[in-house]
This record gives structure tokens, sequence and C-alpha cells, in this order.
């Protein structure tokens, strides 16, 4: 019998059992909708699964040497990366894997922003999209811990630490991770078994419920049509593309992970195992937590000890949740895109978005102040590092604002120039982080009411003569 | 006899059996819910650490390490307490843990104030908020040396 007709009765004896010729024809007939817009935005998703695989698969590799314990953990790291054969590698892989695992979320999330892939029917994909962005960083939190190293000790300590600012439950809920009053090896075991158990279940659950979401109602076509006027096969055609996408992102991983087994070195971009967490040392100076944490961080340094009668760190974790919140609603927020219509100031809000997250981690990066040396004696002044900040964000957005006006015809922007404003007055005009995102606030508020009462004045004319 | 059937009529129309048998199911599948919820809280949440609360001596490490340092963190129970010797060469005890995201705060000698690296907050010897965003004062607590060397630590009841 030819392999042929072995294959087919081979499909056939299972399409009488489990009838999947269905699924077959679904798959055959499956279009990716072509538009205007570049269609390498509807890879990220792809490669952001795939990192997630990497993870799973080097993450079990690890499983097995790693042991949680005071005695233990710290070891364990280091007997992995110096004694077993290519643990070096496995672990650099698990790092690298994880940071750009989280980088093509980020881009993916900012591009369904961009592209208003969210817009009915396909608010639900946008909110288990960012519930997996947030178990993406409940992945990254809770495995910064597991090498017990002095870097992952204060990270912990001072994360873990924000929750209690949670109104009535804060208290309870920091017992409740930290498995006591305060970071000890018992926060290890509780983040062990978040970080191999309950975040993977959840994060498969939930990322099933995304793709069985995309796959029902298929991927957004682009704005104004309901279905795209053209489309792209999915198999053979966009599979192999992502099949190419995916070969290219091995590639990439496997020659950072050998060239750079302990991260490039930048603040919040590294994990060299350093030395073993001891609760009765003092922090360190220049701790910073990972780069996709450090706007939260300087957002806390730039809080007050006290405003509006509550402490900097409450109104610091209110802010950011209040932020959150309204990202997760941005598609019932956005009532033009609900009605299929252009709505400029969404696409504008996601730019701001990205001005005021770069501007907070520079500023984390202390660029331009100087450095800290290790007794605290000689800290970066943050006047300058403001100064700097300020300047390299300029000319980013001058650049971003030229090409969104050049190729995207963009005419809409307040919310990119207040963020930009907030970084001129505090960077160069010297006022407080705060202070000066007050008085750009207050102005972005006052231009969107007069183009609201414009646009309400202008609706009635535009509606036709008597 | 009428009356009577009208009445219970109104009754039975008013909480029909399905009615009262759903309104009996749902509260017992909330206390179901609750009965499975409750132990789950109750264990997820740690119990109180136990620990020496009175006066504690220093072992003779530790005052090596006061000597050498100039300061120390040691855990006194559940709290962990900066013992630090002022340039006047007095000897003073804080919390250690930062009133801002709780890091481990540190002892400058050179510039005589307690640092936190995390957030730059600043303190000064006796425990205030010099700068950074730290919004309370570090909690003080009691060390003394007597004749021999030896250090005892006295932790404050919040």
């Amino acid at each position: 019998m030819s392999s042929g007709r072995a294959t087919r009765s081979l499909f056939d004896w299972l399409d009488a059992r489990y009838s999947i010729s269905p699924l077959i024809q679904f798959v055959r007939e499956k279009e990716v909708p072509l538009g205007e817009h570049s269609m390498a935005w509807y890879f990220l998703g792809g490669a952001t699964l795939f990192f997630f695989t990497i993870q799973i698969v080097s993450g079990v590799l690890l499983l097995m040497y790693y042991q949680p314990g005071e005695a233990t953990s710290y070891e364990s790291i280091r007997y992995i990366t110096t004694q077993v054969p290519f643990g070096w590698l496995v672990r650099s892989a698990h790092c690298w894997s994880a940071h750009l695992m989280i980088a093509s979320l980020v881009v993916h999330m900012f591009s369904t922003m961009m592209l208003k892939a969210y817009r009915p029917p396909r608010e639900l994909t946008w909110v288990t999209g960012f519930v997996l962005f947030s178990l993406a960083l409940g992945f990254g939190f809770s495995g910064y811990l597991l090498p017990w190293n002095e870097l992952a000790f204060f990270a912990t300590a001072v994360g873990t630490d924000s929750v209690k600012s949670v109104p009535l439950l804060g208290n309870w809920l920091l017992q409740v991770l930290r498995g006591g009053p305060d970071v000890t090896i018992n926060t290890l075991y509780r983040f062990f078994a978040l970080h191999v158990c309950i975040l993977p279940i959840l994060t498969v659950g939930l990322i099933s419920v995304h793709l069985i979401f995309i796959q029902r109602q298929g991927m957004a076509p682009p704005r104004g049509e309901r279905k795209a006027p053209r489309g792209m096969k999915f198999f053979p055609s966009f599979v192999l593309r992502d099949a190419l996408l995916w070969l290219v992102c091995v590639t990439a991983l496997g020659a950072l992970a050998l060239l750079l087994p302990y991260g490039p070195g930048i603040p919040g971009v590294e994990w060299e195992l350093g030395h073993k967490a001891d609760p009765l040392a003092p922090a360190f100076p220049g701790i910073k937590p990972e780069w996709y944490f450090l706007w939260i961080y300087q957002l806390l340094k730039e809080f007050p000890p006290h405003l509006f009668g509550l402490e900097g760190p409450q109104l610091c974790l209110l802010l950011v949740t209040a932020l959150m919140t309204a990202w997760a609603l941005v598609p019932w927020l956005d009532r033009k895109a609900r009605r299929d219509e252009p709505s400029p100031a969404f696409s504008d809000f996601g730019v701001a978005a990205i001005f005021f997250l770069v501007f907070l981690t520079l500023k984390a990066w202390d660029i331009g102040g100087g450095g800290g040396d290790a007794q605290g004696a000689q800290l970066p002044d943050p006047r300058a590092v403001a100064w700097t900040c300020a300047w390299i964000l300029l000319p980013l957005a001058a650049a971003v604002t030229l090409l969104r006006v050049a190729v995207f015809r963009h005419r809409w922007f307040v919310f990119s120039a207040a963020a930009l404003l907030h970084a001129v007055l505090h960077g160069f005009a010297g006022l407080s982080y705060l202070g000066a995102g007050a008085i750009a606030a207050v102005l972005a508020g006052l231009a969107i009411g007069v183009a609201v009462m414009r646009e309400r004045r202008a609706a009635p004319t535009m509606g036709g003569g008597p | 006899m009428r009356g009577a059937s009208l009445a219970e009529k109104a009754i039975s129309n008013r909480w029909p059996r399905r009615r009262i048998l759903d309104a009996m199911l749902r509260l017992s599948a909330l206390g179901w819910l609750a009965s499975v919820l409750y132990p789950v809280i109750r264990y997820l949440k740690p119990l109180p650490l136990q620990g020496p609360t009175g006066p504690v001596r220093l072992s003779q490490a530790e005052v090596l390490k006061i000597e050498h340092d100039k300061f120390a963190i040691v855990p006194i129970g559940r709290t962990r307490v900066l013992v630090f010797e002022d340039p006047e060469g007095e000897l003073r005890a804080l919390d250690a843990k930062c009133t801002h995201e709780g890091c481990t705060v540190r002892y400058v000698p050179g510039e005589s104030l307690i640092w936190c690296p995390c957030h730059n907050g600043r303190f000064d010897l006796t425990g205030r908020v010099l700068a950074g965003p730290p919004p309370r004062p570090l909690a003080r607590h009691t060390a003394i040396r007597d004749d021999a060397g030896s250090i005892t630590v006295s932790v404050a009841i919040a």
C-alpha cells in the first residue's frame, strides 16, 4: 500500500470516529484580512505564543535541577549555571525568552490599540489579552524571586509591599502573598507554586479562550469594512509566514542566549546571580526591578510622602489602577470605534501612553544624573536626570509625530502633546513631576473640552440645511 | 372556603413552589461555596510568628559588626532592627524597614543619615524623614551597651 493511500485510510478512520472533516474545511476556508495597514502586526500574537512555549519547555528543564528552599534555591541555580552541561544555556534561554515574550506582548497590545482591533464584536478578545498581559507580568514577578539572590529579595520586598495600599484587604493580601509579614523563604515557596503551577494553568486556559475568540470571529478587518476586501489564505500562506517568523525568533533567541548569557547588563535586563539573599543585609544602591516594572518603580519615587490626605504609595497605586482599568475598558470607552468611525483621540492616547512610559523608564535608569556610590554619598542628580530624559524624549517624539502626520495622516495630538508638555515642564522648567503632570492634564482637558464643543456646534450644520 | 382558596392561590402565585425551590437551591449553592472557600482563605493566611518580644542581647558577631561597620541589622522577634553608633559614639536603634515600600535601610556614617537605596528615602539619626517619598518616620527602639561591652536591644511596642 502506498504511503498516500495509508494516510488517506488513517484520515478516513479518524474522520469516521471524530468527524474532523469540518475542521479541515474550516482551516481551508479561513482567511486573514488584508488592508491598508502592514500585515506584520498580525504575527505578534503568534510570536508571543512561541516565546511562551519556549518558557514552558525551558522552565520544565530548569525544574529538573531547581530545588526551592533556603539552603538550596540559590545553590541549585548556581549548580545549574556552573555544573550542569548547558545549564547556563537553558537558564539564559529561559530569561531571554521571558523578556522577549513581554516585549512582543507589549508591541502586540499597542498594535491592537492603534489598529482599533478591539472594535465590536472583539471587546472580549482585548480583555482576555489584557488579563494575559497581567498574568505575564505575574510570571515575571514571581520568577524573579526564585534564584533567591539579593536583587530578587529586595525587588520582591518592594513589589509585594505595594499591595498593602489596597483598601480593606491590603494587610491580608500582603500576608497571603508573602506567607508572613516579611519576605522570607515562605514567600519563595508561594511564588514557586504561583510560577510553576497556578499561573501556567491560568495562562494556558486563558490563551485557549483568547484563541477560540479569534478563531470564531476571525482577525479584525481594517476599520470601515466589516469584511476585508481581500484576504490571505490562513493555510498554507499565513501559517508558513508564521513558521518562518518562529524560525527567526528561535535563531535570535539562540544567538542572544549564547552571546549574552546573563543579559545585556542594563539594569532591569540582567540576570547575573550575584550574592545570595540575606534578609539582614541592607538594600544596595542602584537596585532596579525588571524593565517592564521600571515605570511603576519611578512613579513611586515621584510621589511625595503625603498628598490629598493619602500616603504617596497609596495614591500612586490608585493612579496605576485607574490607568490600567481605563486601558482594559478601551473597547467601551472608544465610542467612535464602536460605531466603526475614525477615533483619532484613542490613537493619540496610545501614543501618549508610550511617551509616558518611555519618559518614566528613562528616568528610572538615572540617565544623565551621574553615578551613585556604594554609600549613597553621591546620588544621581534628579534635575539632571529629568533634563537629559526630556532631551532624549523630544527628538523621539518629534520623529514619531512626523511619521504619524506624513504616513498615517494623523491630525489629533492633544494627549501626546500633553505627555510631551509634561516632560518639558518637568525636565526643562524644573517643575515637580506631579506638578508638571497636573498642568499638562488640565490643559489637555481644556483642549478636549473646546474640541468637543466645536464638534457639537458643527454637528447640526453638517447634518444639512433646513 | 372560597376566600381561603383565593388567599392560598394568591400566595402560591407570589411564591410558586418552583421559585421557593430555586431560592433554596441558590442559597445552598452559596453555602456550599462558602464552606469550600472559607478553609482555603484561612489556610492561605499564615499563622502569626512567634519570637522574643523582650530585650535581646546581641551576639558577639553582631557586636563586632557594629564596631567594624558602625551598624548591623538584627532580628528581634518579627522586627528587623538597625543598630548603629552615631558620630558621638552613642548607640541608637531604629526599625530597619523603610516606611515607603519596605526595603531594608542602611546607616551612612559619613553623611550621618539613614538611607533607603530602593527609592532614595532619607532619614535623620532619630528616624525622621529628611527627603524622598517615605510617608512616616522609622520607629525608634532602644539599644543599651553595658560596661562589659554587650549590647541589649528592646523593640518598642507599636
